[in-house]
């Protein structure tokens, strides 16, 4: 609202919304979000829906957008993401995991959204050669941007070591307590709109460049040979091929990292690493602050924290912001361009967003 | 190791449950195309062909992937921590999730060669595997 307002925005400037269902943490889905906000906002969109494609929604989001703007739906849409995190340990565990497994098959053995994590991180351990201090490398990244951005949850906790994330307790090998991101509320927005209206809101718009998207499977039992080898590939060249740029263009990434493996397999799947080298690429400080490639800026879901139905929505305004040269504290210098990588499920649909300062 | 989540029976997958209850752990095999599958749908996902049977699997089949859960997300499975978590690809294709039962959890490795085993639960028999 504070950016809308010091846009000078009023409710009958924005005639598109988009949100994602609130109350996925409780399995109460609310596929009428958007019906409530636009209330809630005084909105009469032209083009509105709740849309949902788990933590990939919020690219696909920006994606839509811009498709209704192209199509003349609309001209300003309104893309926003709130989530609550309710406590694991109360019954909504379950509930959850009935939600993300096969209910016929699958929920006699145990599965929770770790340990289905963990069965990815694994094959991937083993096939790409990716140690635990590796993945555990990725959490310290992240807490080191956490310290430089007043907003992360995590800003005031003090750096953190490889050794304290192996040293934290197990939860489901190879998964500690610090390589799982941090459960939180919050939620955020972007607002997509055309350029000429962009460039009179602000100076410095972040341009949509590329984009792509793709869905497969379901459940990890059905993924076939995408278990580590994600459609993230797929979704990234579509990027990438849209927007003329490649791998080395990129000035900053923001990789969903609901655990720690996932930025890793991300490097690799779209095209910042070859197989097998992520480990080495975060062992070397690549994305760290003042690293070859800044990687999660805002601490990501690791740091700044993972707010349950909205938790790429950090992603996308950390990426925005960047190019924007909005970041305060965590800026990086020259950052022109900005990946973005959102993907739901455990890596079963997957979207790549890349943003630019000019068109 | 004991109890757990209930999986819940319904008309649609009652067949492979009826199938667990006879020491026979049921895959769906398209007749138009050979794909083989577990899903319980009543079309293939390969070709739409609705010409489907059943095939009962040999059992046999290696680890793809496993954890070793420490943590316990929910009471119904508080008392089998720490418990192997894993996908199996069975010999005959298709991929399935399972707990390894029967050995040390430290013990499982990615590759191991395994065979299912049938844990009686709430009135069904659960397929589980355990080392070969």
């Amino acid at each position: 609202m504070s950016a809308l307002r010091s846009w000078g925005l009023r409710p009958s400037d924005v005639n598109g919304l988009l949100a994602v269902p609130s109350g996925q943490g409780v399995g109460a889905i609310d596929i009428y979000t958007h019906e409530k906000l636009g209330a809630e906002l005084g909105l009469q969109p032209a083009f509105a829906e709740t849309l949902n494609a788990g933590g990939a929604s919020f690219a696909i989001m920006v994606g839509r957008a811009a498709s209704a703007i192209r199509d003349g739906l609309a001209d300003s849409v309104l893309c926003i993401g709130t989530g609550k995190f309710t406590k694991p340990t109360s019954g909504s565990a379950e509930v959850m995991a009935r939600m993300i497994s096969e209910p016929d098959f699958e929920i006699g053995y145990g599965p929770f959204i770790p340990a289905l994590y963990a069965l990815v991180a694994s094959r991937f351990m083993a096939e790409r050669g990716a140690t635990s201090a590796d993945l555990a490398r990725v959490a310290v990244s992240a807490r080191q941007w956490a310290l430089r951005n007043p907003r992360a949850l995590m800003h005031d906790r003090g750096a953190v070591t490889i050794e304290d994330v192996l040293g934290s307790r197990m939860i489901a090998e190879p998964f500690h307590y610090l390589d799982c991101s941090v459960p939180c509320d919050g939620g955020g927005a972007v607002l997509v709109t055309t350029a000429e209206k962009a460039r009179r809101l602000t100076q410095q718009p972040a341009y949509v460049l590329g984009y792509g998207e793709a869905h497969s499977h379901g459940s990890l039992s059905s993924a076939d040979d995408r278990l580590i080898d994600t459609l993230a590939s797929r979704t990234g060249a579509d990027a990438f091929k849209r927007s003329g740029l490649s791998q080395g263009d990129i000035d900053v990434a923001m990789l969903y990292d609901a655990f720690s493996v996932t930025p890793l397999i991300l490097l690799e799947n779209l095209g910042f690493c070859a197989r097998g080298h992520a480990g080495r690429f975060v062992q070397s400080g690549a994305i760290d602050p003042d690293g070859s490639l800044p990687v999660n800026t805002n601490g990501g879901l690791m740091s700044f924290g993972h707010t349950c139905e909205s938790s790429g929505m950090s992603l996308i305004v950390e990426g925005a912001r960047q190019v924007m040269g909005e970041a305060g504290d965590n800026q990086v210098a020259k950052a022109r361009t900005a990946l973005v990588h959102c993907y739901g499920g455990m890596m079963y649909e997957h979207a790549t967003l890349i943003l630019g300062q000019s068109q | 190791m004991s109890g757990g989540p209930i999986p819940e029976v319904t008309p649609v997958n009652q067949v492979y449950w009826d199938g667990t209850a006879v020491g026979e752990l049921r895959i769906r095999s398209c007749k138009a195309c050979s794909a083989r599958f577990r899903f319980v749908s009543d079309w293939c996902p390969k070709c739409w062909s609705t010409d489907l049977g059943w095939d009962v699997a040999s059992g046999r089949g290696t680890v793809r992937t496993k954890t070793v859960v420490h943590m316990a997300p929910y009471e119904s499975v508080a008392a089998r921590v720490p418990y192997v978590l894993a996908l199996i690809e069975l010999a005959e294709g298709p991929t399935m999730m399972s707990n390894i039962v029967e050995c040390e959890p430290c013990s499982v490795t990615i590759g191991m060669p395994v065979r299912v085993t049938f844990e009686p639960r709430g009135g069904l028999k659960l397929p589980q595997f355990k080392p070969a």
